[in-house]
């Protein structure tokens, strides 16, 4: 029994030495003597138990305020402005488990849907003479910069500016100057139109 | 130029067909030039069809073979994209499994159990 205690003691003060409650140590170590001293032999042993996992657990629970943090006394934050606003939270980007769409789509305004034909009339052979320009037809969603990309792609030639308007039978007419190095008379030789 | 057969297009690999489909974007392409400055004459005009279906036949062959494919991929997996899933209509999609309607009450099921439905027959 004697033996037994001061293991007991031991190990609970060496529970205590691990927390920062001094005060239940204090009044637990003045308790524990004077307790058992005053009941009998077998009731000793039941007081001893119970009071020791009182103080274990109270120093369990001060072990852990201190590891996590006093959650149940919090200090409220102090706020300084009437208004609240929103507060930056997690964002996470999207990770599908899968694709919605199998294939992606393909794009149907490559550079041969943009540019039909050219036009070989009179005023765009004399475009090509005088103004080294080249006039096409071209797909009605295409902009001026797509244009200028798919002539670039198809008939290697830089464009110095691209003009484009919409012809009253719905198709869009592009006029295409070209930059000063190229010679919009070749061009019109090499693709087919003369 | 003789026609575009699917069976022949079938067999070829992936980066050729795509050739294939350039040089009969580009081939198209000159013929159309070709109809607007009045030369050919109806033996080109007529071959405009022709290569239009062409590209068309070599972009379902193109298609079909990326599908397939991906079927094989997905086949047994648990997601599967939208459109390589049973497409039947929103509502029989909507409809419950044939496990969740055979679901029973424990009552139930043993109820059956118990007194399934008997046969009687008069001994002749």
């Amino acid at each position: 029994m004697g033996p037994k205690k001061e293991t007991k003691e031991a190990s609970a003060s060496a529970k205590k030495k691990d927390t920062s409650a001094a005060t239940t140590t204090a009044t637990a170590s003045a308790k524990k003597p004077t307790k058992p001293t005053g009941s009998a032999t077998t009731a000793t042993k039941v007081v001893t138990k119970e009071r020791k996992e009182k103080v274990k657990s109270t120093a369990l629970k001060a072990k852990q305020r201190v590891v996590r943090g006093n959650q149940l006394t919090r200090k409220r934050k102090i706020r300084t402005k009437p208004r609240f606003r929103r507060p930056f939270t997690l964002r996470l980007q999207r990770q599908p488990k899968y694709p919605r769409r199998s294939v992606p789509k393909r794009n149907r305004l490559d550079h041969f849907a943009i540019i039909k034909y050219p036009l070989t009339t009179e005023s765009a052979m004399k475009k090509i003479e005088d103004n080294n320009t080249l006039v096409f037809i071209v797909n009605i969603r295409a902009n001026k910069p797509l244009i200028r990309q798919a002539v670039k792609k198809m008939y290697d030639v830089d464009a110095e500016k691209v003009n484009t308007l919409i012809r009253p039978d719905g198709e869009k007419k592009a006029y295409v100057r070209l930059k000063a190095d190229h010679d919009a008379l070749d061009v019109a030789n090499r693709i087919g139109i003369i | 130029m003789t026609r575009v057969k699917c069976s022949k297009l079938r067999g070829k690999k992936p980066d050729e067909l795509q050739k294939q489909l350039e040089e009969l974007r580009q081939e198209l392409n000159t013929l159309r030039v070709g109809k607007v400055t009045g030369s050919g004459g109806a033996q080109k005009l007529g071959k405009i069809r022709n290569v239009r279906k062409s590209i068309a036949r070599v972009l379902i062959v193109t298609h079909q073979t990326t599908k397939d494919n991906l079927r094989a991929l997905y086949h047994g997996k648990k997601y599967k994209p939208k459109d390589l899933r049973r497409r039947k209509t929103r509502a029989i999609r909507r409809l419950l499994t044939p496990k969740e309607k055979s679901i029973q009450l424990r009552k139930v099921q043993r109820r059956q159990w118990a007194f399934p439905q008997r046969t009687f027959a008069v001994k002749a």
